[in-house]
């Protein structure tokens, strides 16, 4: 390894500008592709501020202050990507069409939750601060769909984690709330250290947090360094796995999902795993390259663990935000897929998935929160009862968003699996794809259960709805998307394989 | 001259502390955030060795994030812990409880 001295000091803080000669001008970085994080984060620490001064009866301006500044960011964003591909801060921080694409999807998630929360949060006190830390938690997110570098993805990792541990927490003085948030915020830090443990290896075996420079230097790596490549690949596999709740990691899951308030519950549903799953892509493309047969080995393994855990264990559940947490860990199973087949193709699987992810897990959780009721909430299967024959509306789309998630053709999910098992079997991976077939058969009897609660049983508790046409506009919509998507899923095929086309 | 397998084995022991007395700590919250605090400052010690033998400054530059996050994760878990003890009255692991399934 080279030795340092000032001049390459100079060199690394400066740029090339700053190399051999006097410095007698200081060179400006580079900032525009980060002029939407920027704004996102001015933002955040203003409705902070702001909320502060609003009266009591307009503390829903926050809300819509949030959602304003993510759909400009999200503008901005793809504003600036019509220039193609752009590098800021001297390859830390790169804006490439796989990055812009998640950030689509994040902005999405993010613009969701605030609809979601308005109602929700409309009792409970310091709505600024809640909005402020979606917006930070979501700032955590496109940095780390951003990163090209170790340092960028744990800085935006840590950032978008601490304002979940607190989101979770938000109910300060419901229980389950703060218990939730407690264990959350053990397992979470744990996963970080275990995966900064990995990191500190891979910096070890080559000198660089930079995720090309490191996947050269490890895919070159001597036989006497193996123990430590080993270290490396096992620990930031284990970190990764924590953050997108792959089983033998996904204790946190269910307890974090149940506690966490609704909106909540459907933010994390959607940005962190998509910011989890561009990190993990990134890490196993560039950084792991040459270590492709072993990190295949772990991952099928953990994958059908993952799909057995999630799709076993969610049957047994009577609480519908539980039992959607397992159906997550279920979808992350299968999406890992995508992730072992190790090609374009299989990574523009996990987009797909993602995108189709993103509107039916909303809508279901839109459906949850409309049906809220004091102390309840709708949260339990048996509050489904009767459903159809009270709001044939919200059933119909209920059992939409039912039906894609069990994968049944022709809606939007039947396409994402269907996309990532093709990428699977293509790959070489056969076995894995019909183990696959075989989880997703079990896992559509869960969602079909409660299909037979919402049309075939008898209602028991009275229904009492949030009237709030802003939400059934998102149910509307997303249910809407799940139909087109899954008839004509071609486009969105399309745009996700242009994606990851630039980065492979 | 120390050689780097020693730093590398005082930065294991830390790190195995930290996650063995998570998993084995029975009585309460805070001896798990000192354990946390144990695995990142076994994180920081790795670091700086590797630094100083590849003769490379990346590495304790990243410790300094690392350090910055790690007060900054010390004060949200407190804040939890404050929240919970009051809506439990009780910070022993084994009243962790209430969410199960």
């Amino acid at each position: 390894m080279a030795a340092y001295h000032a001049d390459d000091m100079l060199a690394w803080m400066l740029g090339d500008a700053g190399r051999g000669a006097v410095m007698t001008t200081f060179p400006m970085p580079n900032i525009a592709p980060l002029i939407p994080e920027m704004v996102v984060a001015a933002a955040a620490m203003a409705i902070l501020l702001w909320d502060l001064f609003l009266p009591r009866e307009r503390k829903h301006w926050s809300a819509w202050a949030a959602m304003i500044t993510c759909a400009g960011a999200l503008a901005l964003t793809l504003k600036l990507a019509a220039g193609g591909p752009a590098q800021a801060f001297y390859g830390y921080f790169t804006l490439d069409a796989f990055a812009v694409y998640a950030k689509l999807l994040i902005y999405g998630g993010t613009i969701l939750a605030v609809v979601l929360s308005m109602d929700y949060m409309k009792g409970e006190p310091h709505t600024g601060e809640y909005y402020s830390l979606l917006l930070f938690g979501t700032l955590g997110m496109t940095l780390m769909a951003s990163a090209p570098n170790f340092v960028t993805m744990y800085l935006g990792l840590e950032l978008m984690a601490l304002c979940t541990y607190v989101l979770v927490g938000y109910q300060r003085d419901v229980l389950r709330s703060s218990e939730a948030a407690l264990k959350y915020f053990i397992l979470g830090s744990l996963a970080s250290g275990v995966l900064l443990y990995g990191i500190s290896f891979v910096y070890g075996v080559s000198g660089s947090f930079d995720f090309a420079a490191a996947g050269q230097a490890i895919a070159h790596a001597g036989p006497d360094a193996r123990l430590a490549v080993m270290l490396a690949l096992v620990f930031l596999l284990a970190g990764l796995c924590f953050k997108v709740s792959v089983a033998p990691f996904h204790m946190w899951t269910p307890d974090a999902y149940e506690g966490a308030p609704t909106p909540i519950t459907a933010f994390m549903s959607i940005g962190p795993k998509v910011a989890g799953l561009v990190v993990f892509i990134r890490v196993l493309d560039d950084v792991l390259p040459g270590l492709k047969a072993d990190y295949t080995t772990i991952l099928s393994w953990l994958a059908v663990l993952t799909m057995a855990v999630g799709n076993l264990a969610a049957i047994g559940q009577r609480n519908i935000k539980r039992m959607l947490a397992y159906s997550t860990i279920g979808h992350i199973g299968f999406v890992m897929l995508g992730l072992i087949a190790a090609n374009a193709d299989g990574y523009a699987g996990v987009l797909v998935y993602l995108t189709v992810y993103l509107f039916m897990n909303m809508g279901a959780f839109a459906i949850i929160i409309l049906m809220r009721r004091e102390g309840i909430q709708g949260e339990l299967l048996d509050d489904f009862a009767g459903l159809g024959r009270v709001r044939p509306g919200y059933a119909l789309a209920m059992t939409l968003f039912l039906f894609s998630l069990a994968g049944i053709p022709f809606l939007g999910g039947f396409w994402a699996k269907y996309v990532v098992f093709i990428a699977a079997v293509e790959a070489g991976h056969l076995y894995l794809a019909l183990i696959a077939l075989l989880f997703s058969a079990v896992g559509a009897f869960y969602y079909i259960r409660v299909v037979k609660y919402i049309y075939f049983d008898e209602e028991r508790v009275a229904f009492n709805f949030i009237e709030n046409p802003l939400m059934q506009a998102t149910v509307a919509v997303t249910a809407i998307a799940v139909v087109a998507l899954g008839l004509f899923p071609g486009p969105m095929i399309a745009i996700c394989k242009s994606a990851i086309a630039g980065v492979i | 001259m120390v050689p780097l397998s020693y730093y590398l084995a005082v930065a294991a022991c830390l790190f195995s502390l930290g996650v063995v007395g998570l998993f084995l700590n029975r009585k309460n919250v805070i001896t798990m955030l000192m354990c946390i605090e144990l695995i990142l400052l076994g994180v920081n010690v790795n670091l700086a060795a590797f630094s100083h033998f590849l003769q490379n400054l990346g590495g304790q530059v990243f410790i300094f994030f690392v350090l910055t996050v790690a007060a900054s994760e010390v004060a949200v878990g407190l804040a939890i812990l404050v929240a919970f003890y009051r809506n439990r009255r009780s910070i022993e692991v084994e009243d962790i409880n209430t969410l199960q399934g």
